[in-house]
């Protein structure tokens, strides 16, 4: 569905997260009920990890990019990745602590 | 006949890895014994060892990974079950989330340039905080490549649980929204499940930032390729 309506509008989104945000929509003005995908979703969900196996299996194919200075993706990633938490965790929990103060911007 | 046998051993290969290896994780529940990179391993050394190209184990494999988008729009069901939690805390979530993405997409960006990383790398190293199905499909759209992405996902991922926790302490980040923000937004599903160990509200909290990286990443990534590489 999601994909339907990216190839449709040709809108730059991956179609899983159009139909991420469809869903909520939908659910949010009860055009779909909570009862009809819950347990659907709930099992889909609870094998998540299988269904991204294969595709990352494909790593088989690009060994060699962590080979000699590849070794330094993986400070980019642990560097970024503490930037990404720090920036998230610092800015929530003031936001969270001066909620009034935080209202003009949303 | 042949490439139908073939497709079923891959997807019994698949699932058995997965399924055996979920039951270690909950046996032990070690972090590092986390299914999605146990059981990638058993697959990756199986077809090593047997000398079996990837296009090969696709003929199979690409049967589970079909059902890989329908998997992530599943995610708007425990979203919106999160929605009061989400609405009560509607600036501090989108905000934390906003500049989680922001520096995530930046940092990773700016760092790879410096190391002087070639640009198809750059790409599929963008959206590494994101959880690993819509990374993988980011990183596609904007030219990256998606295993190599799915792999920076799980880097990232383990990166952050275990440095996190430390870090965390000493940026002072005790509230539950603060701690669920920090693991959700950097480490999504790897994150969440650490989150967990310190609460149920820790780890909606990073659930919903998981979810809301995941759609504020695929509208920034390609903004930010966009203005950098054309």
């Amino acid at each position: 569905m999601g994909q339907l309506l990216r190839e449709l509008f040709s809108i730059p989104l991956p179609g899983s997260i159009l139909g991420l945000m469809l869903m909520f929509i939908a659910l949010l003005l009860k055009i779909v009920p909570l009862e009809w995908v819950d347990s659907g979703a709930a099992l889909l969900l609870s094998f998540l990890p299988l269904f991204f196996i294969p595709a990352t299996v494909g790593v088989i194919d690009y060994f060699d990019v962590f080979a000699g200075k590849g070794a330094f993706l993986v400070v980019v990633l642990i560097l970024s990745t503490l930037l990404t938490m720090a920036g998230a965790a610092l800015t929530s929990q003031h936001l969270s602590r001066r909620f009034e103060a935080g209202k003009e911007r949303s | 006949m042949e490439t139908l046998t073939l497709a079923v051993f891959f997807i019994a290969l698949t699932a058995g890895a997965y399924f055996g290896m979920n039951l270690l994780y909950i046996k032990f529940h070690y972090s590092i014994l986390m299914p999605a990179l146990t059981a990638t391993l058993l697959v990756i050394l199986f077809l090593l060892l047997t000398e079996t190209p990837y296009d090969t184990y696709m003929i199979g494999g690409q049967w589970i990974d079909r059902i890989l988008g329908p998997a992530v729009v599943a995610l708007a069901i425990p979203l919106y079950k999160q929605r009061k939690l989400l609405f009560d805390n509607l600036v501090p979530i989108f905000t934390g989330t906003l500049v989680g993405v922001s520096i995530g997409l930046f940092t990773g960006f700016a760092l790879a340039k410096l190391f002087g990383f070639s640009e198809v790398l750059v790409l599929s190293l963008l959206p590494k905080s994101i959880t690993s199905p819509v990374a993988m499909e980011i990183a596609e759209q904007i030219g990256g490549i998606p295993s190599l992405a799915a792999v920076f996902v799980m880097i990232a991922g383990f990166s952050g649980i275990i440095i996190g926790p430390a870090f965390l302490r000493v940026l002072r980040i005790e509230t539950p929204i603060g701690l669920g923000m920090g693991f959700g937004a950097s480490a999504h599903g790897i994150g969440t499940a650490k989150a967990l160990e310190y609460g149920p509200r820790e780890a909606s909290v990073s659930s919903v930032a998981m979810s809301l990286s995941a759609v504020f990443g695929s509208f920034l990534a390609p903004v930010l390729v966009w203005l950098f590489f054309l």
